[in-house]
């Protein structure tokens, strides 16, 4: 049970802020969808968000398949084999947006727009934005556990 | 900061800053940016001043010389003055405000450096201070400014000053 409202997920949370919660839901729904970025790619990002932010019900959440190798070396996307250029451009992007969105670099920013065009650099800053909200509000209402370890 | 933009903005030029700004360029979620960013204002049970309260803790977390330099005028029209966005700082909790402001800092600051579930004492004076309804808006109006923000930032082409300006709700 959340300690800020009476419910134990975050749809019934949402629900009972009518006009806002359906509307945040809406925009994090929009993302799945969108022709600028790989839906897959995105998932990809969401999880990274996940484990950096140690929550295990985002971990388990699944939005979009992936393949589970991807799952079982997302930790060390860097080195395995199983991430492909533009996947890595949006990654890396990810890590620094989470730290801070004001270190991320010319070279980072370009290397995304390299695949997916301004348009694409913009949707996925959008979100970010919103993947690591609904990751926080989560942790911060008590629906999601910290994990001891990292994934 | 970066020094220029890092994406072309829209060629429009319609007096709505978000449309206008470079999420213009991605249609399908401005489709859902511009009535969620009215609903913020407009829906919930908080006030518009205590939403800008809120909305500025997170710039200044983020950076974000934008969203700093930034007023509402409806969170001026319900009460928030400047001597009163003075004392939204690090010293908050030995400033003027009042408990109830104090407490939207707080969670703010919480949702900001340290997002998990806030200590028993905060836990208690914001159940006391605050409807569910209130508490739930408030966490929205973070999420949202945050992420926003963030967006702004990384963009680029953010001033390193910018004067006080003041803006309506784009709607």
């Amino acid at each position: 049970m959340a300690w800020i409202a009476p419910g134990d997920d975050r749809q019934t949370l949402m629900n009972q802020l009518a006009g806002i919660g359906d509307r945040f839901e809406g925009l994090y729904a929009a993302f799945w969808q969108l022709p600028q970025l790989p839906a897959q790619t995105l998932e990809l990002c969401r999880l990274r968000l996940a484990q950096l932010h140690r929550s295990e019900r985002d971990w388990a959440l699944e939005e979009v398949p992936v393949p589970r190798a991807q799952r079982d070396e997302l930790r060390q996307w860097p080195d395995s084999t199983h991430f492909d250029a533009p996947q890595r451009a949006c990654l890396a992007l990810t890590e620094v947006h989470a730290m801070d969105a004001a270190a991320i670099t010319d070279a980072q920013a370009e290397a995304v727009k390299q695949y997916f065009g301004d348009e694409g650099l913009v949707a996925l800053l959008q979100a970010l934005g919103v993947f690591d909200g609904m990751i926080r509000l989560g942790l911060l209402w008590g629906l999601a556990e910290r994990s001891g370890e990292s994934h | 900061m970066a020094g220029t933009a890092r994406v072309r903005a829209p060629d429009s030029s319609t007096g709505n800053v978000i449309r206008d700004s470079a999420l213009g360029i991605v249609p399908q979620t401005l489709a859902h940016y511009l009535p969620l960013n009215a609903a913020i204002w407009d829906d919930g049970p908080l006030n518009a001043a205590e939403i800008e309260m809120a909305r500025l803790r997170n710039a200044q977390g983020v950076g974000c010389v934008m969203c700093k330099a930034v007023r509402y005028d409806i969170a001026i029209e319900a009460g928030l003055d400047e001597h009163k966005v003075q004392m939204i700082g690090d010293q908050f909790e030995q400033s003027a405000l009042t408990h109830r402001e104090k407490l939207i800092i707080a969670f703010t600051d919480q949702y900001l450096n340290n997002p998990g579930v806030p200590p028993p004492a905060l836990r208690q004076q914001l159940q006391a201070e605050f409807t569910p309804q209130e508490l739930l808006h408030l966490s929205l109006v973070v999420a949202y400014f945050n992420g926003f923000s963030r967006c702004a930032v990384a963009l680029g082409g953010m001033p390193d000053e910018m004067p006080r300006t003041e803006i309506s709700v784009p709607r």
